[in-house]
């Protein structure tokens, strides 16, 4: 996704209310991420469970968060979404980057890449895939699930190969 | 001094401030020995309770948050150190219950009898306190009153004791009525 494109998502999720943006970075989002440092509002913790872990603290005083991570970290996360974040109904959007998404990329993505789609639906976590069209369609979707205190995934393609 | 009896001290020194307690055993004393509506008693997401409560402290910065944790989930997220050192919440206490075993899944050791817990701690801009008994514990939260954090308490305690009964209210009902404890 365009750098511009990333930019813009960050400030609109901002600016309608998401205060804190927790996780492990992942280059597919690297531009989102980057902006978000230069704005003193991301927080990069060791493990993606740590940064869920944050996030539930920080929505238990009433700050929404997003956690972001690669969908390496999304496989490490699958025991706190069921036993934290599901378990007590915490809202957090989490914004998880697609490596596996095309079929050449880096070995150690292919299987996670592969399950991915139906891990997020076995959890009933419910997803979009973010793109540079509907990308502000995508971002209210999820805003609306957090108003409504609920969980969701926005979805970020890797679509290139580096 | 077993867990239980540790517990009851800390809680009667703190009070009603806001406490994240870890899954097990530590959550099920601290409901039978106080129960209160600022208690954030965790049941699964072993390990998390420290990184639970820097996120509370970073947002609630006038309230003094406690993290009751044991020695199995310190090791078990020792990531969440470096982040609460980066972070430096001053309002973060964060009191470790230490009988070096695995107590809630039957007592497997854990590794706080051979390496040194409060160096690791000391490095991630802790500042440690160790209490080995009753009166020792109850000292250490008088002096730590006034101390900016973050703070560790490692507070020694024997292993076996009784055992208390599951938590029995609800996940939802936990969190909302934690909620509301913060907003007073």
């Amino acid at each position: 996704m365009k750098e511009l494109t990333q930019k813009q998502i960050f400030n609109y999720l901002f600016n309608n209310g998401i205060e804190n943006f927790v996780g492990v970075p992942d280059s597919t989002m690297k531009y989102f991420i980057e902006y978000g440092l230069k704005k003193n509002k991301i927080l990069i913790t060791t493990r993606e469970e740590e940064a869920i872990g944050i996030a539930v603290g920080m929505s238990l005083s009433q700050s929404n968060s997003l956690v972001f991570m690669q969908n390496a970290g999304f496989a490490n996360s699958l025991s706190t979404i069921t036993s934290l974040v599901q378990l007590y109904k915490i809202p957090i959007i989490f914004l998880i980057g697609w490596r596996g998404f095309l079929k050449n990329d880096a070995p150690e993505h292919t299987k996670i890449g592969k399950i991915q789609p139906k891990l997020l639906q076995t959890l009933s976590l419910q997803s979009k895939i973010i793109n540079e069209k509907n990308w502000k369609a995508s971002c209210n979707w999820a805003l609306k699930l957090i108003k409504e205190k609920k969980s969701c995934t926005l979805i970020l393609k890797r679509d290139f190969v580096d | 001094m077993i867990r239980k009896e540790a517990i009851a001290i800390v809680v009667e020194k703190i009070g009603n401030q806001p406490i994240i307690s870890a899954n097990g055993f530590i959550s099920r004393d601290l409901l039978e020995v106080c129960d209160k509506n600022s208690n954030f008693y965790m049941i699964g997401s072993m390990g998390l309770a420290s990184s639970i409560g820097l996120g509370v402290a970073l947002k609630k910065m006038k309230k003094k948050i406690f993290v009751f944790d044991g020695d199995g989930n310190v090791l078990m997220n020792l990531g969440s150190l470096v982040t609460i050192g980066m972070t430096k919440p001053k309002n973060l206490i964060h009191v470790v219950f230490d009988n070096s075993s695995h107590e809630s899944t039957g007592g497997q050791p854990t590794a706080t009898n051979k390496i040194e817990l409060s160096k690791i701690a000391k490095s991630t801009n802790y500042k440690v306190f160790q209490a080995k008994t009753k009166n020792q514990l109850a000292k250490t939260f008088q002096k730590i009153k006034l101390i900016p954090g973050p703070i560790m308490v490692i507070v020694k305690i024997k292993k076996g004791g009784v055992v208390s009964k599951r938590i029995n209210i609800e996940p939802i009902e936990i969190k909302d009525r934690f909620m509301d404890s913060l907003k007073k």
